[in-house]
């Protein structure tokens, strides 16, 4: 399936999928589940509760696809940015039980090739994106990297790079305002 | 956003925005974010920007395969939603049209106060007639009269049913009779509806009208091919 293609596709379920159209949502579960779920297991850390929120992330697609915007959102960045907030929020419900399971233990690493990022159509975004992350200093962009991908607060970055709060807050702040200027371009 | 670290200014929420779609606030601001997202249209832009834009950080994460009964269980959660949001049963379950229906007693009160005014309107010699078409849960969906004089009935929706997928066609069926088809109807307003000459005779007391639910564009058939969404017999005033 070609990018442009997998893009289409999935802008289609989702539509259908805001009509209340579920073969549409399975569908859409079926080409990025994976994909959502590796998001959700490297922020919660836990199979289990990363599977029950995978649930929550397609009853939300479920109730939400209708404020999907095909012209100013990507589909994939979309389902990852539900997913992402999903799982963040059970992070910091501070329910989660058993946070120090080891992440290879648990994980099941799908064999899929290309990506994701490149079927559904974003691998552009993604290359602009390497691009001005590679600009900024490394520990900017490492921060924000991490931040992003494990859901961690300014606090536990801190503690996590062994800087003080307002030296992790100052790196991120002016990462972003770099990295803002340079996506602009 | 203040470039110089030291006292930000974060006036139009460009830092929050970036922040939250990092993922570094905690729950507390997480939650006036979400708030914020609301109702504040430019916060919400630079959200959309942020998402967009950072997304991408996760094509480096694996996939991983999820379980074999993954959407199984999705699935049995919205069967149960469904459930819970429309207890009716039979046919009535397996409506997706039905996900999500409120009846709202104010648009049933203002349902039947539109079909007063507008019968009060009438300034006839010959008196309307009107009939009460009811959901099958026995709560008024329709309100319709008809006018004689001019050989139209009127039909107002009660509540709103919300349809995209099908239409919702209205009959009248005289007593002992088969339905003759009076057209289609929206759900969402008031619709006059033109009764053929040939069809006048059947718009009497004691008729019934009923409207379907038919695929998009009417029955195909020229019979009803639905469910009957809501019927009722026409009285006079």
């Amino acid at each position: 399936m070609d990018a442009d293609t997998g893009r289409q596709q999935l802008v289609a379920a989702l539509a259908r999928v805001a009509e209340g159209d579920r073969a549409a949502l399975r569908l859409v579960y079926e080409e990025t589940a994976a994909k959502l779920l590796g998001v959700c297991l490297r922020i919660l850390k836990d199979r289990d509760e990363a599977e029950d929120v995978l649930q929550d992330v397609y009853l939300n697609v479920w109730r939400k696809a209708g404020s999907f915007d095909p012209v100013r959102a990507s589909p994939i960045t979309w389902l990852v940015a539900v997913a992402r907030n999903r799982a963040i929020d059970r992070l910091r419900s501070g329910k989660l039980i058993r946070r120090s399971a080891p992440l290879e233990e648990a994980a099941e690493i799908a064999d899929e090739a290309p990506s994701a990022f490149e079927t559904l159509g974003a691998a552009q975004d993604a290359v602009r994106l390497g691009r001005c992350l590679d600009a900024l200093e490394a520990r900017q962009s490492a921060a924000i990297k991490a931040a992003f991908l494990d859901g961690l607060t300014y606090d536990e970055l801190a503690q996590r790079g062994g800087v003080p709060l307002s030296t992790m807050k100052s790196w991120i702040r002016r990462g972003l305002a770099k990295l803002r200027a340079c996506l602009e371009q | 956003m203040s470039a110089n670290g030291t006292k930000d200014r974060d006036e139009h929420g460009a830092v929050t925005a970036a922040e939250y779609v990092l993922g570094v606030l905690d729950a507390a601001q997480r939650r006036a974010a979400e708030q914020r997202l609301a109702h504040d249209t430019t916060f919400a832009r630079e959200v959309a920007f942020w998402e967009e834009r950072l997304g991408p950080i996760a094509e480096s994460v694996a996939p991983v395969t999820p379980p074999q009964d993954g959407w199984a269980r999705i699935e049995r959660k919205l069967e149960r939603e469904a459930q819970a949001a429309n207890p009716r049963r039979g046919v009535w379950n397996n409506l997706p049209l039905w996900r999500g229906l409120a009846l709202a007693s104010a648009a049933l009160a203002a349902g039947c106060i539109a079909a007063f005014v507008y019968l009060v309107d009438l300034s006839g010699t010959v008196s309307p007639l009107v009939a009460r078409l009811d959901e099958q849960s026995g709560q008024p969906g329709f309100i319709a009269a008809s006018n004689p004089q001019d050989g139209s009935v009127t039909i107002v929706p009660a509540a709103l049913l919300g349809q995209a997928q099908h239409s919702l066609e209205l009959w009248v069926i005289p007593p002992g009779g088969k339905p003759h088809s009076l057209g289609l109807i929206d759900p969402d307003r008031p619709v006059k509806v033109q009764v053929p000459p040939a069809l006048q005779p059947h718009v009497s007391a004691d008729s019934t009208l009923a409207i379907t639910l038919e695929p998009l564009g009417g029955s195909p058939t020229g019979d009803p091919t639905g469910p009957i969404v809501a019927k009722g017999t026409l009285a006079a005033l």
